[in-house]
């Protein structure tokens, strides 16, 4: 609400002004529109019509920009009432002085407003929000640092923690090697002393209120002088103690309405727009009226004046009267390099007269309210000694100046004065307006430039880091194939027939279901891979492996006469699929129970069919159930795991589903379910081996053959790399049986470069999804 | 700044009052640009219008504000004497208006600080003695008249520049000394730096201002 009351009063103070340029017109209709809508953040309009231009009160006249939009009659009714209603508020806000239509200028001056008024906004928040902070009194010291009771809770004003907060970041940045008491006791002094000012506020005049603060800052002064928390603090750091904690103290006043700044029952602001008229009358004074040796024609002597008129107008942005004092006193200094140029040293006689010169151009806003607050508030000692205050008293000569100007002050005929007086205001001064809008242009200019220096650096910068990384990126990747070369080189692929091969028969036939699922989803995704890598015989290598397998099988039942039975019978079945023929002795079984293949959901596994085996969807089935049914107690139906792998591979190639569905399937206590998933896991390889060898412990044949395999190795001799009698019908059920089946190549691959190496670095360099059955392996 | 000549007991506040011209801020100048020679190592950026002095074994810093002495300013400068423990009154004794605008001077000064103000009298330009138009008599019997102190000088020359600004000072600190001087009144013009070692105990003033609410 009080951003609307202030945003109206600076529309309405915006409206005064005297505003040629376009833009300026669009701000003015904007803040009319702030001004005269209950929403306060309406889009500006951005073109003017006719009803821009009427009477806001619709009465069909031609409103006029200085009477705020009205005409003339609706605007006296309209003023009046708003005297009226100014006064009964009593709650009234500082206003924004109007500025000069110094187009050079206002642009500071309006954002140091907006700043102002974010930070009202934010105030007002936090006052909400914060709850009161009620610090006892001085000297009782706690170890704590938030050592201030919420005794009392007055309702009308609350100090935000941000206060505190504030303080203690700028107080560790400030004062690093203060110790810690010190901090607290300013602390403490603050919010003392703003408790104070509050309550005090409402019941004494400005002058009161003013001695009040003043003897505050004796009093922490003595404090720092007497307290043993300052024994070792040096005078200086002890001053700017104290203007450390005035800054906090008046910042946070200042922007509260009405308390310290153009405070109730002073005319504070009714100065203020007298003084900003007066100045904008009085700007046809020039450097001959002042005597002050300025030249309009230097450059450099603008850009002094220029500088020191955005320092002036900054003023009023500083919340603290150490900040107001700041500004004067950067002002000051252009001032006087203003009037040194020439070598001789600068002299009072030089300074005043070019710093009234410097006001009158500058038309600060809200000076007199910024002077009173500094002259009340700001501590009497800065006040009186030193450059701030020296130049500070300067600023209020001048203003004095400027407020008793006369034709003799001027060293002018009266009559000339009274011409001059009466002409209108945007007249006189224009060429000084004009060279220092000139400034303004060039200062603008200058940041545009160095703004678009800087954004050229940086897209060096980052085209500079581009080509950087390209370079980077190239050489990585020539550092990663030559690795990757000498990695081959150094483990060249050697094809050798895969020893585990019985035992992984073995462990499938015992395992049923769940071990079938499994292959199916590993055989799913290493067809792809095993394609690739198979590059060299792609044709073939179906093929081959089927015929390795017969090949191998002769040598298998001397060896090892269970698996000998196994992969012949395998074989047989195999065959029998092909010319659909299922063996007499499972379909049966399968006939008997088809439910629990459903049960077992195999049938979503089989169903996709990557090489377009639909025929044998049922059939495969059928011959799914089989192992499933049988797994454990039949040994011999290892025929039914491989042709269950067949067709899953005929139809799973691409398939899904098919990797998810062998986990619900564990119906078997013994079945080697959880070995297959620890062996699945292909990040956890170490337990894998204890883990394997104690779930085949229950089983006592497999664990023969487990150790048989490992030793025997009764493949290697027979096993060869691609033969040319595979049989092409076989090419369909055989990337199965390649895949999970030992005499795969891939397989092979895997096997022989896990056992020769021994180190998971080579297994890594394989394709992934073999690692599930690679793993298996070297347990 | 708080070690070495920089470790000063108390702050003086000048003023230099005088019509344009008579060589106020070379007199300023004159006297602050010196501490460079004599004083001390200028490690240290030059403090606006300032220079530490030693009186009585005390450091002492001068701070010194020039005025500006325009006849049409004279009514806005009052501001200037506001806490003034020392004025220098300046005029050229080659130009005699400039002497004969000393009475209005001097009765700003005496209206504008406290009565314990010390107010030195300075005859500016004394090595112009050619053209001279006041005579040193002349001057000194309105010094005597009025109780100044009283000295030609000279800032382009620094003849008596230093004489000048240190027996200001001396007097001060006699008054301080003798506690004429309120210290703790804020228009004083003195400002004290207790935490100073060696500080004399009878600077101390005896009315403290103990308000504490």
């Amino acid at each position: 609400m009080s951003i609307g009351i202030i945003l109206c009063q600076y529309g309405k103070d915006c409206q005064d002004q005297e505003l040629t340029s376009l833009s300026g017109k669009l701000e003015r209709n904007k803040y009319t529109d702030y001004l005269y809508s209950d929403q306060h953040f309406l889009m500006p309009l951005l073109r003017f019509e006719q009803s821009d231009l009427k009477c806001k009160n619709g009465c069909d006249y031609f409103g006029n920009p200085q009477w705020q939009g009205y005409c003339s009659k609706c605007h006296r009714e309209q003023m009046s009432r708003q005297r009226r209603a100014e006064k009964a508020s009593s709650a009234t806000l500082p206003k924004p002085e109007q500025k000069k239509a110094d187009h050079g200028l206002k642009l500071t001056a309006r954002s140091s407003f907006s700043k102002f008024e974010e930070k009202r906004q934010r105030q007002s928040e936090t006052l909400k929000k914060a709850n009161l902070l009620k610090f006892t009194v001085f000297k009782k010291s706690s170890t704590d640092d938030h050592d201030h009771t919420p005794e009392k809770r007055p309702p009308e004003f609350k100090i935000p923690s941000m206060v505190n907060d504030g303080m203690k970041q700028d107080f560790r940045a400030r004062f690093p090697n203060l110790p810690p008491q010190v901090d607290r006791d300013s602390r403490v002094f603050v919010h003392t002393f703003i408790m104070d000012v509050m309550k005090c506020a409402s019941v004494m005049t400005v002058d009161e209120l003013s001695e009040r603060v003043q003897r505050q800052y004796q009093r922490f002064m003595k404090h720092m002088d007497t307290s043993q928390h300052f024994a070792n603090v040096e005078p200086d750091t002890k001053e700017q103690l104290m203007d450390f904690v005035e800054k906090h103290a008046m910042t946070y006043l200042h922007d509260l309405p009405s308390i310290v700044f153009s405070p109730i029952g002073t005319d504070d602001e009714r100065a203020d727009r007298a003084m900003s008229e007066r100045i904008q009358q009085l700007s046809w004074v020039g450097e001959r009226h002042l005597e002050c040796k300025l030249d309009r024609n230097s450059a450099s002597c603008r850009q002094l004046l220029y500088k020191a008129i955005s320092e002036l107008l900054s003023m009023d942005s500083a919340a603290s009267p150490g900040g107001k004092l700041r500004q004067v006193r950067r002002c000051c200094r252009h001032v006087l390099a203003l009037c040194g140029r020439d070598g001789a040293p600068a002299s009072a006689d030089d300074l005043l007269p070019a710093l009234i010169f410097t006001v009158l151009k500058a038309n600060p806003p809200r000076l007199v309210s910024n002077i009173n607050f500094v002259t009340r508030f700001c501590n009497a000692q800065r006040l009186m000694t030193g450059e701030g205050g020296y130049y500070f008293t300067n600023l209020c000569c001048a203003v004095s100046f400027i407020e008793n100007l006369t034709a003799e002050s001027l060293n002018m005929d009266k009559k000339e004065f009274d011409c001059y007086m009466a002409m209108p205001a945007s007249i006189g001064g224009s060429s000084w307006a004009a060279a220092l809008l000139l400034c303004g242009v060039e200062r603008e200019a200058n940041e545009q430039r160095a703004a678009a220096q800087k954004a050229r650096e940086q897209l060096q910068d980052l085209q500079h880091r581009a080509d950087r990384l390209a370079a980077d990126s190239h050489s990585f990747e020539e550092q990663i194939s030559k690795k990757v070369q000498d990695v081959l080189s150094k483990t060249p692929l050697e094809i050798k027939p895969r020893r585990e091969l019985p035992r992984i028969g073995k462990l499938r036939e015992i395992s049923s279901t769940p071990l079938i699922d499994l292959d199916t989803s590993t055989s799913e995704d290493t067809r792809p891979l095993q394609d690739v890598t198979d590059s060299r015989q792609p044709s073939q290598s179906n093929g081959n492996a089927f015929i390795q397998d017969s090949q191998v099988e002769p040598q298998t039942q001397s060896s090892k006469p269970v698996t000998a039975t196994e992969d012949t019978e395998k074989l047989n079945i195999l065959g029998f699929e092909v010319i659909d023929k299922p063996s007499p002795t499972k379909s049966p079984q399968t006939i008997d129970q088809p439910w629990d293949l459903k049960q077992t959901s195999s049938l979503e596994l089989l169903t996709p069919s990557p090489l377009g085996y639909t025929p044998f969807d049922s059939r495969s089935i059928d011959e799914l159930m089989t192992p499933d049914e049988f797994g454990a107690d039949h040994l011999a139906p290892g025929l039914g795991n491989i042709n269950y792998d067949i067709d899953l591979s005929d139809f799973s190639g691409d398939n899904s589903i098919a990797e998810d569905a062998p986990k619900p399937e564990a119906k078997d206590p013994f079945s080697p379910d959880v070995l297959k998933k620890q062996m699945f896991d292909p990040f956890a390889p170490q337990p894998q081996p204890e883990s394997l060898n104690s779930i085949l412990e229950k089983f006592d044949e497999f664990s023969l053959t487990y150790t048989g395999n490992k030793t025997l190795d009764p493949f290697e001799i027979v096993h060869r790399g691609a033969d040319p009698f595979s049989p092409p019908g076989f090419t369909g059920s055989l990337p199965q049986n390649s895949s999970r089946d030992p005499f795969s190549p891939v397989q092979n691959e895997s096997t022989s470069i896990l056992d020769h190496n021994e180190s998971p670095t080579a297994a890594s360099l394989l394709p992934s999804p073999l690692q599930p059955q690679s793993s298996e392996k070297p347990s | 700044m708080t070690s070495g000549p920089y470790n000063y007991s108390y702050i003086f506040k000048y003023i230099i009052i005088g019509d344009m011209g008579v060589g106020k801020s070379c007199l300023l100048h004159q006297f602050t640009d010196k501490k460079f020679m004599a004083d001390c190592p200028h490690t240290i950026g030059v403090e606006f219008g300032t220079r530490i002095i030693e009186v009585a074994g005390q450091k002492i810093k001068l701070q010194i504000w020039d005025t500006a002495g325009q006849e049409r300013f004279r009514a806005v400068t009052r501001s200037y004497y506001r806490g003034a423990a020392g004025a220098l009154m300046v005029y050229d004794i080659t130009r005699r208006s400039t002497y004969n605008h000393l009475s209005s001077w001097l009765t700003d000064t005496r209206n504008l600080t406290n009565p314990s103000t010390v107010i030195f009298l300075i005859g500016n330009k004394s090595d112009l003695d050619g053209q001279r138009d006041v005579t040193y008599e002349e001057a000194k019997q309105f010094a005597d008249e009025n109780g100044l102190m009283f000295v030609e000088a000279s800032a382009k020359t620094g003849q008596n520049v230093e004489e000048a600004f240190l027996e200001t000072a001396k007097k001060i600190y006699q008054s301080i000394q003798d506690g004429r001087l309120d210290l703790n009144a804020a228009e004083s013009g003195v400002q004290h730096k207790p935490a100073s070692p060696g500080r004399p105990l009878a600077a101390q003033p005896p009315a403290r201002d103990n308000c504490a609410c």
